[in-house]
């Protein structure tokens, strides 16, 4: 990484997305076009930066982060800090707790679900309310986990995108939060000119 | 101290036909016998049946017609919960003109935990909101409904027989009561010009009614008895090499839940409609009055009788407990609340050496030995200010505190025994009871309006662990 992009603190957030000042970002964080993250949500990029897509749904109280794991202390030295990359078209309800580094497009991440840092989802995943899932492996694709025994099944067609709904909350919210400052970049690799 | 007022704390004997300790909040008392009743000195009937989740009443005979399901509402074969019903819009051909097409509504079954769809079992989706869905059929169900109604024309034929054979016993013993008898088969099937005349020695005519309706059914059924195959459909030759997939097996429960099929994979797993529910009436066995009975409408909670014990007896909780230490002396607080609206006198005795039902107890306990005065239950006493305190004249020894109908009241207890486990005193509460349910006698004198019964109930008490 250039030194340019290590010195980033702020927040890219592309044009057409809607970010409520209250929502908490910190870190290097780029967020895509289309995407609306509700007041009191929390992206935080602790130990590397996070890249959030296109269309995606942050709701209230929602935590991505990207933190150092457990048994490594935040000052040592020779950590590469890894990019966590979030694709296009998900949702991320209220309360859930994200820290897998990589997430796929359409998935679905409800209330208060917990991800861990090594589970990789696919796409068309929908990981039920209150599951906790820290193993560590990579959900294929259209898996959908419930129940309190975290039991799973796949199911045949992914998750709609939420079109409809991310349209009306790009209305609304706006009468009723301010938004955080949009930057013009062509694509979130170019470091911003500041 | 939430663990203090746990229902397990405080337990009350049950006199039946089993010794049955349970807290009073789950028992009964029938006013009539005055005694309490559990849940198994009571005879449980079927009051009516209704679903779940649309809350839909349904007649028993309905109910059984439809094996105990509602027929507008489905479960998910996948978690058992409930499936609603979602529309979408799917452009279709018009009828009257092919080439255009309009957004039509085509509406299918979700499940909201799981997101099983019925489109995941390959069911197409229907026109109609409710009523288009239907269960596949067993392809068993015509040999079953076969043998079925030959095995109810055997159990009629038997029930006959043995019918037969008792009122032949009985038959120089009863002529009068038969011919009673007789008449009232007859009008029972409506069959009084066909009466075949007693010949003697012949068969009873009493049941001549009997014998014809079996002569009106007269067309025996027959069964094909089962056959046994040798040959046995040989498993495919991948069988155990070919790799499973799992989500695609189905678990246990959810075979069992369909046991027409009991599919082994889950593209075969169609909803089935759910579940009856049904709400009961409890009614004493002594003297067969009911002691509860809901009401009938399925939204509503309520009860149209409610004979609970807790509206009737004075109930023990337990305020605080020292420290207690095995073979010293401990003063535990307990409080008795009186649920009814009179001035109930309590006594407290404890239980004497070799007492039969005294059987748990591992402590000695000292009970005050006057009597506790408990005020009325007044509804109204919160927001009647100018209400003047009734003067109890409270030892202060025995009595903590006193507060509209509930007493403080101090008891001793003497753990006996170190073992590990919880320190259990028991003792009986003796209290009057007026029985307002009694019909009121005209009183030529100037008696009281009901008079009061003593009632005695064993109480246990477990108080927890010792302190070392």
């Amino acid at each position: 990484m250039s030194d340019k992009q290590n010195a980033q603190k702020s927040a890219k957030i592309a044009a057409g997305a809607v970010v409520c000042v209250e929502s908490e970002i910190r870190g290097e964080v780029t967020i895509g076009a289309r995407t609306v993250v509700h007041p009191k949500a929390r992206i935080i990029a602790e130990a590397g930066p996070i890249v959030i897509g296109e269309g995606n749904l942050i709701e209230e109280q929602a935590l991505i982060i990207n933190s150092y794991p457990e048994n490594i202390a935040p000052d040592s030295e020779g950590v590469e800090p890894k990019t966590m990359t979030i694709g296009i078209n998900n949702v991320f309800e209220v309360g859930c707790m994200s820290q897998a580094l990589k997430i796929g497009d359409n998935n679905v991440i409800e209330s208060k679900a917990d991800l861990g840092r090594n589970m990789i989802l696919t796409s068309g995943c929908i990981i039920g309310a209150c599951c906790q899932v820290n193993t560590c492996e990579v959900i294929p694709e259209n898996t959908v986990i419930f129940g309190s025994g975290c039991q799973r099944r796949v199911q045949t067609e992914r998750p709609q995108p939420q079109t409809l709904q991310l349209d009306f909350l790009m209305k609304i919210l706006p009468n009723y939060h301010h938004m955080k400052k949009t930057v013009k970049t062509t694509s979130a690799v170019t470091p911003a000119k500041n | 101290m939430a663990s203090l007022l746990q229902p397990d704390r405080v337990l009350y004997l049950v006199h039946g036909e089993k010794k049955i300790r349970s807290s009073l909040s789950t028992l009964y008392f029938c006013r009539y016998c005055s005694e309490l009743r559990s849940l198994e000195c009571v005879s449980h009937e079927v009051d009516s049946h209704y679903c779940p989740s649309c809350l839909e009443n349904m007649p028993s005979a309905e109910a059984k017609l439809k094996k105990n399901r509602c027929a507008n509402c489905f479960d998910c074969p996948c978690c058992m919960h409930t499936l609603s019903t979602r529309a979408t819009n799917i452009p279709a051909p018009l009828p009257d003109d092919p080439s255009k097409t309009a957004m039509k509504k085509a509406y299918y079954l979700a499940c909201g935990f799981c997101r099983w769809t019925s489109r995941d079992v390959g069911m197409a989706d229907k026109s109609v909101a409710s009523g288009g869905w239907q269960e596949p059929d067993n392809p068993h169900t015509q040999r079953i409904n076969k043998l079925i109604e030959y095995y109810q024309q055997l159990a009629q034929r038997e029930k006959l027989e043995r019918d037969r054979k008792k009122l032949a016993r009985r038959r120089p013993y009863m002529p009068l009561a038969f011919s009673q008898h007789t008449i009232h088969v007859v009008e029972k099937y409506g069959l009084g010009t066909r009466l075949q005349r007693q010949r003697p020695g012949a068969p009873i005519t009493s049941l001549a009614g009997l014998s014809l309706k079996e002569g009106e059914d007269q067309k025996e059924i027959n069964i094909e008895p089962a056959q046994a195959l040798d040959e046995v459909e040989p498993l495919p030759e991948d069988y155990y090499t070919r790799p499973i997939n799992l989500p695609e097996v189905t678990s246990l429960r959810q075979r069992l839940l369909q046991p027409d099929f009991q599919p082994a994979g889950a593209s075969q797993l169609h909803p089935k409609h759910k579940h009856l529910l049904i709400k009961r009436s409890l009614r004493c066995r002594k003297c067969e009055h009911n002691l509860s009975k809901p009401e009938f409408n399925p939204t509503s909670i309520k009860f149209k009788i409610q004979l609970v014990a807790v509206s009737y007896i004075p109930e023990v909780r337990i305020m605080s407990i020292p420290n207690l230490r095995f073979q010293k002396e401990c003063q535990v607080l307990l409080t008795l609340t009186n649920p009814v609206e009179s001035i109930t006198h309590v006594t407290l005795v404890g239980c004497e050496e070799g007492d039969p039902e005294d059987i748990n107890s591992t402590a000695k306990v000292m009970v005050p030995t006057k009597e506790l005065v408990l005020a009325g239950k007044d509804a109204a006493a919160d927001y009647d200010e100018l209400a003047e305190p009734q003067d109890f004249q409270d030892d202060p020894d025995v009595v903590a505190f006193r507060k509209s109908n509930k007493i403080g009241f101090f008891i001793k207890v003497v753990p006996q025994r170190e073992e590990d486990g919880d320190v259990t005193v028991s003792f009986k509460i003796r209290h009057d009871f007026r029985n307002l349910a009694a019909p009121i006698r005209p009183s030529e004198e100037d008696d009281a309006p009901t008079e009061a019964i003593w009632l005695t109930h064993h109480v246990e008490l477990s108080l927890g662990p010792l302190v070392a």
